[in-house]
């Protein structure tokens, strides 16, 4: 099994996530971003409006499916329903990437609506790498996987974060989406150690990388999506390229969003950063 | 995997309930008064998250209750009937059957028809998309033979009926109405038919015979059954005004043998 990053992405620069808020702007204008995400879910429709924009956008940009539901390391099971939904969805976009997070979601009889995180185990491995090569076959495509940032850490972790993540790219074949804010609110609030967790991972392995803004408060940090992107997490950027290379990077806002220049002006940020690690 | 679901188990357990969030406290990595306060942010955004994607499919009911209001009624209704599915449009489908029974909604007996029919249209907005009418089809059938064909509805169409005004209670709700907000309760039964001409969901008030006929379409019934249902229903009305017009708004899509 090579780490080869997934569909040779060179290309794609810098994208940002489509958010209805920002519909207008793409349905009238084409503006300059390389490539654009949206949460795979927001599309499960069989129609409909959403639909409809995806349809249009696509085929000015290359489009990234970004999973926020499936909740892959529930030990209770996955939602074969929500797989199928994904299959048509992702057969219907022809999408340049598919991702999924490193978490748990269902147990109880119930789905919790959230990015669930998992003891660092080899038992939790075990499950993640069945489950991630299960959905591998189904997608019949690699996925990439994201780590999440958390506000609680397990006692019984055996493994840092990066070194499960590396072990799951090794032994699953799948991808990373590297969350750069996550590793960055991981170390504040477990004092992990966000450098190790990336010189952890393969050169190779990362296929996407993840910029956004967090909330500081006093009990920790709080992943909300909801600002600009932090200068440690900048810096930590520019870390993750010096290691991974310039690989394909998304601004992300879920909260408050604001006016898409707001948007570009921070991709356009990332991609000066990116440009320095471009081959000529 | 007995450990592992085991800690997933009690996480869950800590997340649906807050009194088990200090028992189990002692999983997680720091003091146990700590890990409790970081718990309780987990089942801050559950709540928040939920209570979104009931604002987004209840607009209406958002509005007639009033937001305050809204989040105690999306809190209890959480406990009651949690999510189950990982895609957040499919929450709130008990709703109505919630609303129907909850003390603190009983002075407002329309709500319960309220959120059906916000359900229904929350359905029609991710609803397949309808194929678009073939006229020369049937130009091409006698109208005789027209008769006995069955009617295709779009698959976002829906009919409700409701002893309360409830698609005026709708318009008056719309973003973009500029009448006077006024609904009078005492104006008899309503009958709506639910439907989505291309993206946007429309709601419109239907006479009893509309209604039979397609009640009787939704059945499987041909023309000709549903037509004397409708005219049994309603024996004014005519169907030659009606058709074309559910033809042009794709509220029927098709006619088959």
């Amino acid at each position: 099994m090579t780490d080869r990053a997934v569909p040779a992405a060179a290309p794609l620069g810098v994208g940002i996530g489509l958010r209805a808020a920002h519909y207008q702007d793409f349905l009238a204008g084409r503006p300059q971003v390389s490539w654009l995400e949206v949460h795979s879910e927001n599309y499960f429709g069989e129609g409909g409006y959403d639909l409809h924009v995806l349809n249009q956008v696509r085929a000015d940009y290359p489009i990234s499916l970004h999973g926020v539901g499936l909740g892959l390391g529930s030990v209770e099971g996955i939602d074969p329903g929500h797989i199928s939904r994904l299959r048509r969805l992702a057969d219907a976009i022809d999408p340049a990437f598919v991702s999924e997070h490193l978490c748990w979601a269902r147990a109880l009889g119930r789905h919790f609506n959230d990015l669930l995180p998992l003891p660092y185990t080899e038992e939790a491995l075990g499950l993640m790498v069945a489950r991630v090569q299960h959905l591998q076959e189904t997608l019949r495509r690699r996925i990439l996987i994201e780590n999440i940032s958390s506000y609680v850490s397990f006692r019984a972790s055996e493994f840092s974060e990066g070194e499960f993540i590396a072990e799951l790219a090794r032994r699953a074949g799948c991808g990373v989406l590297l969350d750069v804010n996550n590793l960055y609110v991981n170390q504040i609030n477990h004092g992990s150690d966000a450098i190790a967790a990336m010189n952890a991972i393969a050169i190779d392995a990362v296929g996407e990388i993840h910029l956004s803004g967090h909330l500081v408060t006093d009990k920790c940090l709080i992943d909300t999506h909801g600002d600009r992107v932090a200068e440690p997490v900048w810096a930590l950027y520019a870390a993750a390229l010096a290691r991974f290379g310039p690989v394909p990077t998304l601004i992300e806002w879920d909260t408050e969003i604001p006016p898409l220049e707001t948007l570009l002006t921070e991709s356009r940020r990332a991609e000066a950063a990116r440009k320095q690690y471009l081959r000529a | 995997m007995p450990e592992l679901r085991c800690l997933q188990e009690s996480f869950a357990a800590a997340l649906a309930n807050a009194t088990h969030a200090r028992t189990q406290a002692g999983l997680f990595q720091g003091k146990p008064e700590d890990a409790a306060g970081r718990l309780a942010l987990y089942r801050g955004n559950l709540f928040a998250a939920a209570k979104k994607a009931l604002g987004s499919a209840f607009p209406i009911t958002v509005k007639i209750i009033g937001a305050e209001f809204f989040e105690g009624l999306a809190r209890e209704y959480m406990r009651r009937y949690p999510s189950v599915n990982g895609d957040l449009n499919d929450y709130g489908e008990a709703l109505p059957r919630f609303v129907a029974e909850f003390a603190h909604t009983q002075d407002l007996p329309y709500l319960p028809d309220v959120t059906r029919m916000e359900w229904l249209a929350h359905r029609a907005y991710y609803a397949k998309d309808a194929q678009s009418f073939d006229l020369n089809r049937l130009a091409s059938i006698s109208g005789n033979a027209q008769a006995e064909l069955h009617p295709v509805l779009a698959p976002s169409f829906a009919l409700l009926e409701s002893r309360w005004p409830i698609a005026r209670i709708w318009q008056v709700h719309q973003d973009d109405y500029a009448g006077e907000f006024s609904v009078d309760f005492d104006a008899g039964p309503e009958r709506i038919l639910i439907s989505r001409p291309l993206f946007r969901v429309e709601v419109t008030s239907i006479s009893a015979g509309a209604f039979r006929f397609l009640q009787g379409a939704q059945r499987g019934a041909s023309i000709a059954r549903s037509l004397d249902a409708a005219l049994a229903e309603e024996p004014d009305f005519d169907f030659a005004v009606v058709f074309p017009v559910w033809i042009s708004a794709g509220v029927i899509v098709g006619l088959e043998q």
